[in-house]
């Protein structure tokens, strides 16, 4: 996961996958860890303040917790990497009003009207083969 | 040039008629690409003879920068009513060129922060995501597509259903459907008279997934179970507009066509049939609409030419 471990290289990565490298390290740890301690086992390739940086960013996002530990943080992974995409994807759909008019999805949100509608239709679809007639709708 | 140049931007309205009748009539496929075709000529139509319209506009705003023949009465006296129509195609074209640079904007965008989303996520193809949020689409990313699918989505579904959802997804990506998209989108913002072909594109690209998903797993109920699952469980939509009179939503026609037979993969529909003259009326008004502007655009060149001694 640090295959390229330079300093620029990394700013160029961005913001999404230092959240899951760092959030990756997080799970790696024995417990609830320092700041400190994640930058040490990512390597040299990320400021101290970069790395809190992003922690708080994980924190805001609900992916990480933390607790105070005299006058530092102890910080515990609350989700993996796959629980932080989901955080950052459901971010990514909320923020767009008209979803729908970009990602072609596999449903749209039901009008109330067609609710009882559908149930009927499923109704028929859950019917042996030969039940089934023209549908009118 | 007279009146060619006004009639690309009322053509599509003979594209009314196919938009609604190729739901019914036609394989969702010929849909799809049929209204996609029709769309973005006309669309490309009417907006050049708007920019026509506008160079006779400019003409008549004082101090243009253009050179001084461009306002010579002769570039004027080629459109009628050329007072209004050429100061009202300025910001007219303005408005397009702006509705459509948004639209491909957000058609980068949005893919692109949903990739930087599951960045974490390594493994190619499909991204499974825990979240109880039932959600499920697909990412077009060149050699990089993926399906993204929330467990809560998959609990709901039974192996068959799942199968069903994701063979829906990847015809998505298969098909490049998000092509067919924004080329209806930007017609759609190019002309309003192509809003209608929009929407009816937009719905045949998810009939033309489900048909290929019913052909995948060889079973229509399947697919139709999955996609009414899947639509009982969404959040309901924010703003039921009207919803108690309005015709069925997309999800109950889509599980309705799957619960019908095949349709049949003909590519035209016979001429003697309702959906037959209105495909025939769009292709007739397509085939009008390029004749008008490239009529205009040869009058308008040859008159500019003559008028600037280019």
């Amino acid at each position: 996961m640090t295959r390229d471990g330079h300093d620029r290289r990394a700013r160029r990565r961005g913001q999404g996958e230092l959240e899951a490298q760092v959030l990756a390290v997080l799970c790696e740890a024995p417990g609830p860890v320092t700041a400190a301690w994640v930058q040490e086992r990512i390597g040299d390739s990320l400021a101290y303040t970069t790395v809190v940086t992003i922690l708080t960013r994980l924190l805001a996002k609900g992916a990480v917790t933390r607790a105070r530990d005299g006058r530092s943080f102890l910080w515990t992974p609350a989700a993996d990497g796959a629980g932080l995409a989901a955080l950052r994807m459901r971010k990514v759909l909320d923020g767009e009003t008209d979803r729908e008019a970009v990602l072609s999805r596999f449903v749209t949100a039901l009008p109330p009207g067609d609710e009882q509608l559908l149930r009927d239709l499923l109704e028929q679809a859950g019917q042996p083969d030969d039940a089934a007639g023209p549908d009118e709708g | 040039m007279g009146v060619f140049v006004f009639l690309p931007l009322v053509l599509p309205l003979t594209a009314w008629p196919v938009a609604r009748l190729a739901e019914q009539h036609l394989h969702p496929r010929t849909a799809t690409r049929l209204l996609t075709a029709v769309g973005g000529v006309m669309a490309v139509c009417s907006t050049l003879c708007l920019a026509l319209l506008m160079v006779v506009g400019t003409a008549q705003l004082p101090g243009n920068p253009l050179p001084d023949g461009w306002s010579d009465p002769e570039v004027r006296a080629a459109v009628p009513h050329d007072e209004v129509a050429g100061k009202a195609a300025i910001p007219a074209l303005a408005a397009v060129l702006v509705a459509c640079a948004r639209v491909v904007l957000r058609h980068h965008r949005v893919p692109r922060r949903a990739r930087r989303a599951l960045a974490g996520l390594r493994a190619p193809g499909v991204a499974v995501v825990p979240d109880t949020v039932p959600y499920a689409y697909a990412l077009p990313g060149g050699d990089r597509d993926r399906v993204v699918v929330t467990t809560g989505l998959l609990s709901l579904l039974t192996p068959p259903e799942r199968r069903a959802l994701f063979a829906h997804e990847r015809a998505h990506l298969a098909g490049r459907h998000h092509r067919h998209l924004l080329v209806a989108r930007l017609a759609a913002r190019a002309n309003p008279f192509l809003l209608p072909l929009s929407r009816a594109v937009a719905y045949s690209t998810e009939r033309w997934a489900d048909e290929d998903a019913a052909r995948t797993v060889r079973d229509r109920r399947v697919v139709a179970r999955a996609i009414g699952k899947a639509a009982l469980v969404s959040r309901p939509a924010p703003s039921p507009t009207l919803a108690g009179l309005a015709a069925p939503g997309p999800v109950p026609r889509r599980v309705a066509a799957l619960l019908r037979p095949a349709p049949s993969a003909r590519t035209w529909p016979p001429v003697g049939t309702g959906a037959g003259l209105a495909a025939w009326a769009a292709a007739v008004g397509t085939a009008v609409s390029a004749m008008s502007s490239a009529n205009s655009a040869v009058t308008m060149i040859r008159i500019l030419h003559a008028a600037t001694f280019l």
